[in-house]
Parts: C-alpha cells; structure tokens; sequence
C-alpha cells in the first residue's frame, strides 16, 4: 500500500454525524450511567455538549429538568441520536 | 518482507461492516461501522449497548467517545451472539 | 468546528457559549461523587474551572447497608473555586425537580 494513512468516506465520521444531528433531539450516556435526553444545541472538539430541554434519568428514573444544561466532554460515554 | 497492516487501517477496513467494540469496565456495543475518527471516536449504527447487568439496550446511530473503548473485533456478535439476529 | 463569536453575542455557536451566558447569574453546577453546587458563577475558564459566589453544596450520601437511604449534607460559602476536572454539568438554577 503506498499511501498508509486512513483514508474516511465522506460526512460519516463523527465531526459529520455531529453537524448531521444538531438541533435534534438525542440522548447522551454519561460514564456513571446517568443519562440526558435533550435538544442538543452544540458540542466541541473536546465533547462538550450544550443541551436544550433537558431531562435527567439516573437507574433509568426521571430525576430533573434542566432548561439548558452544559455538560463536560470528559463524562461523556456516548451521544445517540434519537 | 511481510506488509504490515497498522491498527487503525484494520479498523477501517470494518467501516460499513458489523464490530463488536469492548470497552474499559463491564460495557459493551456492537453495531455496523460507521466512521471514526484519530482518536478511535466512533459513528455506530444499528447498536446494541450490553450492561454489566446483562441488560441490553438498542440504539439507531451513536457517536461512542473513543477515550474508554478498550479492545474492537471485527465482525464481532457481542458477548452472547444475540446481536446478530 | 465553532468560529469565534463576539462576546456579547447571545448565540450558542459551542458548548462553552452557554456558559458564558451564566455570567453572573446563579448556576447549579453537578460535580462527580453525588456532590452538587448552588451560586453565583462569577468566571470560568475552557477547562471548566469555576469561580462561584454565595454557595451552597449538597452532597448526597447513600447508607452502605440500605440503597434507598440518602443522606444530605450541606455546606454554605461566600467564595469558592472548582477545579474543573470535577464538574459534570452547569446548568441555570434547576427548573423542577
């Protein structure tokens, strides 16, 4: 092979399914099992993720409501678009 | 010399294919490869998450933070296979 | 990703925008080990280290034996730094519970 580096189909990586997904609405799986399900308004490169009409389940329970909610990149497990 | 393949061009070598993604602790995933990025982040589509619990949860399209993922296996069914069907 | 914006723009083109516009108005903000905060965000950095005014920390404590037995503890301070390591989400004060 002559060219080593690796080489990504169009808009199918995950800086595309981002833009794909904003401002739907998704759910973000944090390490510690917790979960929001939101309006997501932005995320970064470090993961960072600005939601809207946020609802917080922990053990799978609604526990709040969050206007907006920023959540930190680093808790961050997965973001499923809904 | 035998050509090397390097760890990430097997990796994309299973874009569009089914994988079975391991991560660090008691989780795991397995769903058809979307895309990914340098840091091994993850587009995964058709997903079944498996709990520690040995509850398991479907998912459409996740975008899995590659900073926990432990070991990928192409092809992979999860641990009891039950994904593939 | 995100271009820079001026900062009285009240658009959230990233993540951190939204933080900056809790400038000055009380936050709670969820920090890892069931520990929560209430105050006034008086700056913040990219690594999410926070300076909060007239604070109240809860913390949430679960008995080792019984699961559904949570405890609360609460702290008050006039003035109190974050490392931001810790913080999982700020959000403006919680609208319902």
């Amino acid at each position: 092979m002559e060219n080593g580096a690796v080489t990504q189909s169009e808009g199918k990586d995950p800086s595309g399914f981002l833009s794909e997904i904003i401002g739907n609405p998704v759910t973000v799986k944090l390490n510690s099992g917790v979960v929001y399900k939101g309006e997501l308004q932005s995320v970064d490169g470090y993961m960072n993720i600005a939601l809207e009409k946020t609802e917080e389940f922990v053990n799978g329970v609604k526990r709040r409501n969050y206007g907006d909610a920023f959540v930190r990149g680093n808790n961050v497990m997965y973001i499923s678009a809904d | 010399m035998a050509s090397q393949l390097l760890p990430l061009e097997l990796i994309d070598k299973c874009v569009g294919s089914r994988i079975w993604v391991v991560m660090k602790g008691d989780k795991e995933f397995t769903g058809t490869l979307v895309g990914f990025d340098d840091y091994v982040n993850m587009v995964l589509e058709d997903v079944t998450e498996f709990d520690y619990s040995g509850t398991h949860t479907k998912l459409k399209k996740i975008l899995l933070n590659g900073n926990n993922i432990c070991m990928l296996i192409p092809g992979g069914e999860g641990p009891t296979g039950i994904a593939a069907s | 990703m995100a271009e820079p914006r001026d900062e009285t723009s009240g658009t959230v083109s990233e993540p951190l925008d939204l933080v900056r516009l809790l400038l000055d108005e009380v936050v709670c903000v969820k920090l890892r080990g069931d520990r929560e905060l209430k105050g006034r965000l008086h700056a913040y950095d990219s690594h999410c280290n926070l300076v909060l005014g007239d604070v109240e920390e809860t913390i949430y404590v679960v008995d080792e034996e019984d699961e559904e037995d949570v405890k609360t503890i609460s702290k008050k301070s006039e003035m109190l730094f974050v490392r931001g390591d810790s913080v999982v989400l700020i959000s403006p004060q919680t609208v319902s519970f």
